[in-house]
């Protein structure tokens, strides 16, 4: 068996949990025009209100559904409470930014006080690994695969073939036209925090499966991967995040493989320097859904 | 999407970049009780950032070493305050916190914590500004170090690593040893001398891996520490990297391998965190670890625990370090300074400094002592005193470093260490002499 089969396999699952979180987070990017640095603690939030279920005997999976439940609610709430208020004033983008990140900072202090800063872990059924080829995957990571290709699947047939797509996609594009055109656009943007709030809860839960052990501070970690995804893609467009996080995914795992383990991240983020030299708008800035409306 | 993205992209590439870099805070909580008749403990620890652990432990010494103190009318009258001044674990945070502790708080007594993420960056600054200091850190640069307020109460990590080398060899019979480390200061101090050691008594290091802390997922990692068919892991990795790791190991060769872990692995959190990853029987059978001697019983530790119990109120989480070494070693640093400062009869760091060594090592014939009330009333009669606190005697040497040896200890299924061996000090020294 070569290492580098077996990286593939591990980095196809990395891949498939930033996948999750990178989709939601570049949307909210795209059409609610807001780089939401609170995204990561709203994941880390959610992770433990499905660990809190799966506590009190719940399985993760239903987990997983409540945890995307209460993303929307929570990132429905940060956008009404936050964000909403000063973009109305016409707050610019660096002052959205420091606004998001202190909504990320209120949310982490306060999971903090309510849940301790130790680390935690589902009770999931022990899952033994399955060898196919080089690949080595449990159960619990085709579920997580088959988790991000579902809701992949579902973000694609929502942007292409429904009218809250088609209305998103203009609202991404000029916002002022789509509502002089009759777009209810408050009600799409509401709708995109919603559809992106559960897909940040289900990002949330499942990295946590597949982490083993989290803690409230892992927030800010996964948010450092979400953007590097959502950059390398190109920022506002979901395919360009799919693709961004197949190659964080991928490039993480194999650099581990091919050299000392505490080089992994270095590697990533070395490649993502270079395309943004080469390709600054991102890999897919001109053909992702979004794009195409525009 | 034109408008957004072109004016944010560079935003949100620089946003990337500052991500990366990592800081964006430098907290510090309000102390525990204020007012112009109160010294201060500054603890001088992470308390937040992947080490967080740590800053936990630390500050929970402080609370029954105050209470104690205060309880017997405080340092010359001045009742004790603690307060948490956070590094975040990073050299780039620690130096402003501690000059900001030092500019900030003129009733400065004295500072505990500091481990190994920051003491190189922290104790120019200290020293310089005449702070007494009980530290945590491991590093071997502070086995003969220049600075006179620099106190330590535990072996440099060096000789952690050497006791684990001893476990795997002398104790274990292991030939085949992988080195599994953080890539934070403190967890690599172990690597070089655990490597030396492993090459001196002839066993063979199969692989030496440095993971970097706060990943998800170590299963490359993991898959190749497998290729090399190692005996025993030795590792390091505080946060929930050895969870991680661990409960990866179990899962990808179908069941756990020896695992050896430092002293810093004696921890509630740690043992949380690795039980409920890879479950409370495996790690009882598959886990063994190395400690400073501790007998966890006698009037020091009794009044340690009692303070540290009562101590609840103010810091809720503080009973369960009762069995934590760096939570003892730094209360006996604290009310040994307090003695010290009672036996100089001031609270002028620069006066009662050199006396924390006589109070600590005592002279012969001195009156041996194990709480702050009974040093302070043997100092009312004029007696010298040694201060046998709960982590049992001193012995300093020239540069202020004291260690007992080690023990071999295991978990029970409450999370307790339990002794299960000793490591001789010609063990150590084997292992120790180049």
């Amino acid at each position: 068996m070569s290492i580098y089969e077996a990286s593939i396999g591990f980095g196809l699952v990395s891949a498939a949990v930033i996948a999750i979180a990178a989709v939601g987070f570049t949307m909210q990017f795209g059409i609610a025009n807001l780089i939401n640095l609170a995204y990561g603690e709203v994941m880390i939030s959610s992770a433990f209100v499905a660990y809190a279920l799966n506590q009190a005997g719940v399985s993760v999976w239903i987990g997983v559904v409540m945890a995307a439940v209460f993303g929307a609610a929570l990132s429905l709430v940060l956008n009404r409470l936050f964000y909403a208020p000063f973009q109305r004033r016409g707050t610019a983008l660096i002052g959205m930014v420091i606004v998001a990140l202190a909504a990320g900072l209120l949310v982490s202090n306060v999971l903090l006080a309510v849940v301790g800063p130790d680390s935690v872990s589902y009770t999931v059924a022990d899952s033994v690994a399955l060898r196919a080829g080089g690949l080595i995957l449990t159960w619990v990571q085709l579920a997580v695969i088959l988790v991000a290709v579902a809701a992949m699947t579902a973000i694609h047939a929502l942007l292409t073939f429904t009218r809250l797509g088609k209305a998103m996609r203009a609202t991404a594009s000029n916002a002022t036209l789509a509502r002089n055109c009759g777009i209810p656009t408050a009600r799409v943007i509401d709708l995109v925090w919603v559809i992106t709030g559960a897909l940040c809860g289900i990002a949330g839960t499942v990295a946590a499966i597949n982490s083993a052990s989290f803690r409230v501070s892992d927030g800010a970690t996964y948010l450092i991967v979400i953007l590097a995804a959502a950059v390398l893609g190109g920022a506002g467009q979901p395919y360009g995040a799919m693709l961004g996080a197949l190659l964080i995914g991928e490039m993480t795992e194999l650099s581990a493989a091919a050299l000392s383990p505490q080089y992994k991240e270095v590697v990533a983020f070395a490649v993502l320097v270079a395309v943004m030299i080469l390709r600054p708008q991102g890999l897919l800035s001109k053909i992702g859904a979004l794009g195409q409306a525009g | 999407m034109n408008g957004p993205c072109s004016v944010a992209r560079p935003l949100l590439t620089g946003l990337l970049c500052l991500a990366l870099a990592g800081a964006l805070v430098t907290g510090f909580v309000p102390s525990t009780a204020n007012g112009a008749e109160t010294v201060v403990v500054g603890v001088l620890s992470p308390f937040t950032g992947a080490d967080a652990v740590l800053g936990a432990a630390h500050f929970a010494a402080c609370f029954p070493a105050a209470r104690q103190i205060n309880a017997a009318g405080g340092v010359l009258g001045r009742q004790v305050a603690c307060k948490q001044f956070d590094t975040r674990g990073e050299p780039a945070d620690a130096v402003p916190a501690a000059r900001q502790m030092v500019a900030s708080t003129p009733n400065l007594f004295m500072t505990i914590g500091v481990s190994s993420d920051e003491a190189s960056s922290v104790m120019p600054i200290l020293d310089e500004n005449h702070v007494p200091t009980f530290s945590q850190t491991g590093q071997s640069e502070f086995n003969q170090s220049k600075f006179t307020y620099f106190y330590r109460l535990v072996p440099a990590d060096e000789y952690d690593a050497y006791a684990m080398v001893g476990i795997a060899v002398y104790l274990k019979h292991y030939k085949r040893i992988a080195l599994v480390f953080g890539n934070d200061i403190g967890s690599q101090t172990f690597v070089g001398p655990a490597i030396r050691a492993i090459k001196k008594v002839g066993a063979q290091m199969v692989i030496n891996q440095a993971i970097a802390l706060n990943q998800s997922s170590y299963r490359t990692e993991v898959t190749k520490l497998l290729a090399a068919k190692p005996d025993v892991i030795l590792t390091e990795a505080l946060g929930p990297a050895d969870a991680i790791y661990l409960s990866e190991v179990k899962q990808l060769n179908g069941g756990m391998i020896p695992v050896i872990g430092s002293s810093a692995t004696i921890d509630p959190v740690w043992f949380k965190a690795v039980s409920a990853a890879i479950g409370v029987p495996d790690l009882l059978k598959y886990f063994l670890a190395n400690d400073t001697p501790s007998t966890f019983n006698g009037p020091g530790y009794d009044a340690f625990r009692t303070n540290l119990i009562a101590s609840a109120s103010q810091y809720p989480a503080a009973p369960k370090y009762a069995k934590r070494g760096s939570t003892i070693h730094l209360y006996d640093g604290i009310v040994m300074t307090a003695l010290a400062a009672a036996a100089a009869k001031s609270t002028d760091r620069t006066v009662f400094q050199p006396w924390i060594v006589k109070i600590g090592d005592g002279a012969p014939g001195a009156t041996v002592v194990a709480t702050y009330a009974q040093g302070l009333a043997a100092l009312k009669k004029g007696l010298t005193i040694r201060y046998d606190g709960a982590g049992g005697p001193t012995h300093f040497d020239q540069w202020h470093n004291s260690n007992n040896g080690f023990v071999v200890v295991r978990y029970n299924e409450k999370g307790d260490e339990v002794q299960v061996g000793t490591l001789t000090n010609a063990q150590i020294t084997t292992l120790s002499t180049p």
